[in-house]
């Protein structure tokens, strides 16, 4: 994009890039410093050596992949019927979605709240998993349903000829079909669900049942000022996010750019 | 400029092909009368009730708590009418909620955008290392701002980092308790929101520019254009889409921002951080004032809406060109 003829010019951006790119690096750098300040080893000892903490990640495990596993069926069932079905009325039905795509989730808290309380689900998975799930779904059915209706209807009226009714068109053509696009609604999903901080903090109250995203705060509460513990504990959970981000590093600039779109 | 056509970023195209459809679909029942589609009910839903059923009960639950008195668990709520929302309108620290918001808005806004496309461009010019500097603009984006706030809390505090470093460059006479202090409170959670946000409109931007025909950056440079010019006159009008999708992201962004006050600041010193998801929460939960909060959560929801139809329209007329 930008040219630089000479050595010297090619030189003036390498230096420009790492100065703009330390402000990044920085907070990262200053976090796993400062968890291995004081005792060393012995903070990170320290937290793993809690009881709570696999607690922590077990729940935002169920939560994320309850989370994608209804988003993910109900996106795919859904873009299937808007795009190659008969629905009466289905454009209403589709801005009622679309209405939805730029929610802010605090708008739905005190709703939420009380309602989880009356139905007896509030402190469950489900009280964060299903608001979770409803906020997401309209972007993916969007983006879904944009891609299903790429795949050529002749396809589809081949399937049918031999002998395919709907739910197996959906199973053997529609789904294998749409694999590229589905992981990268995974992917999206899966990082909002595991990063979720405001549904948890409100609607789940037990340590027991909580996330990684209340994890510093909970160390917090444990260790007191003790701040090496707190930031041991932050990189023990960053640890997974950035291992799984490097290693699919393509579906997530994607996914999340994707994301970042709607 | 001749060159506007390849413009359409993914956004505004998908955008475009989404208020197309109507018309679409239409023409082409019209060309294949023979086809017979299959009724298609049972297969949305599930998403319709989940999403649709979920969130207008939500809403409709919120229009109504608005109107009462409750702490949300008591058995017998007090009617109040509209008291909510005039005594909402009357509270100055909603006012500043919503001054913080826009502010908020339009600084990181800038400050995302000008990162974004400058990391971009620099990244698609034969760096070396460009892979090192792609994943360390990107982490910040998929490490959840939760985990990362007492970092921040950290770097920010009297005795922190970056006073630390402050001190190191000679501008010691700077250094002060960034978080403690009412002034530039609010200015650490729009540093934060940049540094988890820069790599996702780089990411954008980068995807953006390698769609740039380079016959067309030669031929501007061939005209004498240096690499400013080149970047102000001919990339950034083919990469307006990514713009706009951004600016509509960062408006619902700041309506939306919650962990990063919530967890740094707290919303203050003095409420100087404050923002509106923050200030429902406080009335909502800890304050125990549901029907406070929920008519705070009605004004942000005809907010959230009404930019979101402002943008649809903009989509739809930059498509229909």
């Amino acid at each position: 994009m930008l040219e630089a003829r000479s050595r010297s010019a090619r030189l003036v951006f390498q230096v420009l890039i790492s100065l703009m790119v330390i402000p990044y690096a920085f907070p990262l750098f200053v976090m796993v410093q400062g968890s291995f300040s004081g005792q060393g080893w012995g903070n990170y000892k320290a937290v793993l050596s809690r009881p709570e903490l696999p607690n922590f990640f077990r729940n935002s495990i169920i939560i994320a992949a309850a989370t994608v596993a209804i988003v993910y069926l109900c996106t795919m069932c859904a873009a299937y019927a808007f795009a190659k079905l008969h629905i009466v009325g289905k454009e209403v039905i589709f801005w009622m979605l679309l209405a939805c795509l730029t929610l802010p989730g605090a708008i739905l808290l005190p709703s939420l709240f009380t309602t989880t309380i009356e139905v007896g689900i509030y402190n469950t998975y489900w009280a964060v998993i299903l608001p979770l799930a409803a906020l997401q779904i309209p972007f993916t059915v969007l983006f879904a349903r944009t891609f299903v209706e790429g795949i050529p209807d002749d396809l589809i009226d081949a399937a049918r000829i031999d002998g395919l009714n709907t739910l197996q068109i959906f199973r053997h053509v529609i789904v294998p079909l749409s694999l590229p696009m589905a992981a990268t609604i995974i992917v999206l999903t899966f990082v909002q669900a595991w990063n979720e901080y405001l549904f948890p903090l409100v609607l789940l109250q037990d340590p027991s049942t909580q996330t990684i995203t209340q994890l510093p705060q909970f160390f917090i509460g444990q260790f007191g000022q003790d701040q090496t513990k707190v930031l041991a504990a932050a990189v023990i959970t960053a640890i997974p996010e950035v291992a799984v981000y490097l290693s699919l590093q393509r579906l997530f600039e994607r996914g999340l750019a994707a994301g970042a779109l709607k | 400029m001749a060159v506007t056509k390849p413009a359409a970023g993914p956004s505004r195209r998908q955008h475009h092909r989404v208020l197309q459809q109507g018309r679409g679909q239409r023409r082409s029942r019209g060309q294949r009368r023979y086809r017979v589609q299959r009724p298609g009910y049972a297969w949305v839903a599930p998403a319709v009730v989940i999403s649709i059923g979920l969130l207008y009960f939500c809403l409709g639950d919120t229009a109504y708590t608005s109107t009462l008195q409750w702490d949300g668990v008591s058995p017998n709520p007090e009617h109040v009418g509209l008291r909510n929302y005039s005594e909402l309108l009357h509270d100055p620290i909603f006012w500043r909620a919503l001054r913080h918001c826009a502010v908020f808005l339009v600084i990181t806004f800038t400050i995302q955008t000008s990162l974004g496309i400058a990391f971009a461009a620099l990244l698609h010019s034969r760096i070396r290392l460009a892979s090192l500097y792609k994943v360390i603009i990107f982490i910040p984006v998929v490490l959840a701002p939760s985990i990362m706030a007492p970092v921040f809390r950290l770097i920010f505090a009297a005795d922190g980092q970056f006073n630390w470093v402050l001190r190191h460059i000679g501008l010691g006479f700077l250094a002060h308790p960034w978080l403690g202090d009412e002034r530039t409170s609010l200015y650490v959670i729009m540093f934060i929101q940049v540094w988890e946000f820069t790599g996702l409109t780089f990411i954008l931007y980068y995807g953006a520019m390698s769609q740039v025909d380079h016959s067309i950056i030669e031929a501007a440079r061939l005209d004498g254009a240096g690499n400013f010019r080149t970047l102000v006159s001919i990339v950034l009008p083919i990469v307006k889409g990514t713009t706009v999708a951004l600016l509509m992201l960062s408006v619902i962004g700041a309506l939306k921002i919650f962990d990063i006050p919530q967890l740094v600041t707290l919303g203050g010193p003095n409420y100087s951080s404050e923002f509106l998801s923050t200030y429902i929460y406080r009335h909502s939960i800890p304050l125990a004032r549901v029907g406070f909060g929920a008519a705070a959560s009605m004004v942000l929801l005809v907010l959230a809406v009404g930019f979101s139809m402002i943008f649809a329209r903009l989509g739809r007329r930059g498509g229909d060109r």
